[in-house]
């Protein structure tokens, strides 16, 4: 299900998905249940979705996103309408890897990418909350929650995205003695990669 | 990427299921087709929290173990490894206590208010806007949907889904939960509304919100609430403590005061509750409600003792009359 079927090699395919499902299952059994001041708690799926954009451009994002977004709408606790955040993530996944090409170039722009993907996910969602009439998405209790959300997303956005990265590069250069098609985006995000952290 | 005209088209692909993946589920409610989906996400992912829980639970701090760098330094890696793993266990002994301490409890609450239950540890919970736990327990252990969820201290909620080894806990603090409700040592009936306990403003700490259905009614900050129950004992047993009347307010042009209650559970830390699975044979009444604060104002029973209201002091049976033990009269 989680498998993305796109052109590049099967590892790679693989490796996201279990990024994905890691990162979900961190946030229903953990994220979600730490006592942070307010009640609201980091999306590190979302956070996950930008920084695999980010690496890997935009079909790839969007697709990982679609894919990350409809197991976090059936996954056990959720209580919404099925396809939200398949919807809000694909379209999020899409955008940050447009920004991915101006990656190598300035190294703030992975964390002005979470930034606002942060927010335009958030208030994305609470969007669709309130033009399908859920009662949960009032006006009332999105201005609450959604300034929150943002912050904490941002405040996360460097760990996970350092982690997604660390994950996928340590795979990278595992596998490059064995495949030579993988060693050209390796490299370039790699460099990328030195310049930002 | 170089072939955005294919990454165009999946986008759009893509859009278009998730657009139609959400009409067909908000036009289907709760009979949509897509629920089956849903099954299927229990059944994949509900194993798979119950383990991450269990592992999860006594560390804590996990990144650390995953990023710990394997490589040159095998010993020190090695022992502290160990080590970890005695801390998790003294971790996980002392968690042991106190979920010991908490199921005694319940066990406690539940014995009194005649509930059978079935006792289970919170393994995960929702985001965004919706307030909603998992538990692990499922249709294996008898749990069915719309069953009454309690810990050892009050109301947390009712079931909504049930998977085979876990089941999906809609909280009393939902904006979409409400819960039939009545005063303690009056008849009056009421609604507790869950307001949302996210965000910035006091949703903290009431996040419940009651209304009298009687807008004449008596009601003062300090009275506690118990649950109604519901038809046939679905989705609410009679009998839960919810929780204590911190203020209220009457807003301008309105009849109906509004009241915001404290619950008595604490939803930040949920950890062991329970599972109503057979409701209790006679209504308990406030017999599960915690005992008082402070034990003064009972002096004013609403069943005035028979007959002659303000009369203290009748030759025969003054001592009677004075303690109102009319367990017939204020049964109903």
């Amino acid at each position: 299900m989680l498998n993305t079927p796109e052109v590049s090699p099967a590892g790679r395919n693989v490796l996201t998905a279990v990024v994905i499902v890691a990162a979900l299952i961190l946030q229903v059994s953990v994220a979600n249940r730490l006592p942070l001041p307010g009640g609201v708690t980091p999306d590190l799926v979302l956070l996950t979705v930008v920084a695999l954009a980010l690496v890997n451009g935009s079909l790839t994002g969007l697709v990982a996103g679609f894919c990350a977004g409809l197991a976090a709408d059936i996954i056990p606790p959720a209580d919404h309408t099925i396809g939200r955040y398949a919807l809000v993530y694909c379209l999020i996944g899409h955008v940050c890897g447009l920004a991915s090409d101006e990656m190598d170039r300035q190294s703030l722009v992975p964390f002005f990418a979470v930034a606002a993907g942060a927010l335009v996910a958030t208030v994305l969602y609470a969007a669709t909350g309130m033009l399908l009439g859920d009662p949960r998405a009032s006006w009332t209790i999105v201005t609450r929650i959604v300034p929150l959300q943002v912050l904490y997303d941002v405040m996360a956005s460097p760990f996970v995205v350092w982690a997604v990265l660390r994950v996928t590069r340590r795979f990278e250069r595992g596998e490059r003695p064995s495949r030579d098609r993988s060693v050209v985006p390796a490299a370039s995000y790699r460099s990328g990669v030195g310049t930002r952290l | 990427m170089k072939d955005t005209r294919r990454t165009r088209l999946v986008l759009g692909l893509l859009l278009v299921v998730a657009l139609a993946l959400i009409t067909v589920d908000y036009r289907g409610g709760e009979s949509s087709p897509l629920r089956g989906l849903r099954g299927v996400g229990a059944t994949v992912f509900g194993p798979v929290e119950r383990a991450s829980a269990a592992v999860v639970r006594p560390i804590g701090n996990t990144f650390d173990a995953f990023t710990d760098a394997p490589g040159e330094r095998r010993r020190a890696d090695r022992l502290e490894r160990e080590n970890q793993r005695l801390r998790e266990q003294l971790r996980a002994s002392r968690l042991d206590q106190n979920r010991a301490a908490q199921l005694d409890r319940l066990l406690g609450s539940a014995g009194m208010g005649g509930y059978k239950i079935a006792a289970a540890k919170v393994i995960s919970a929702g985001q965004g806007f919706e307030d909603t736990v998992t538990i692990d327990v499922g249709s294996r252990s008898g749990v069915r949907p719309e069953m009454t969820v309690m810990s050892a201290d009050g109301l947390v909620g009712r079931v909504v889904r049930v998977g085979p080894a876990t089941a999906t806990v809609l909280l009393a603090t939902d904006v979409t939960s409400q819960v039939g409700s009545r005063l303690e040592d009056s008849q009056e009936i009421g609604i507790v509304q869950g307001r949302g306990r996210r965000g910035l403003g006091d949703g903290g700490g009431t996040p419940l919100r009651f209304q009298l259905l009687n807008a004449t009614a008596p009601m003062k900050v300090g009275q506690r609430l118990v649950t109604l129950g519901s038809q046939a004992e679905r989705p609410y047993v009679p009998g839960v403590p919810i929780g204590v009347i911190e203020r209220i307010d009457q807003p301008v042009g309105d009849l109906n005061r509004i009241a915001y209650v404290r619950p008595f559970t604490k939803f930040t830390s949920l950890d062991v509750v329970a599972v109503v699975v057979a409701p209790p044979k006679a209504d308990p009444r406030d017999a599960v409600l915690p005992p008082k604060p402070k034990p003064t104002p009972s002096a004013t029973p609403s069943a005035t003792p028979s007959g002659k209201p303000g009369d203290r002091k009748p030759a025969g049976d003054g001592k009677p009359s004075k303690k109102p033990s009319t367990k017939p009269s204020s049964g109903d």
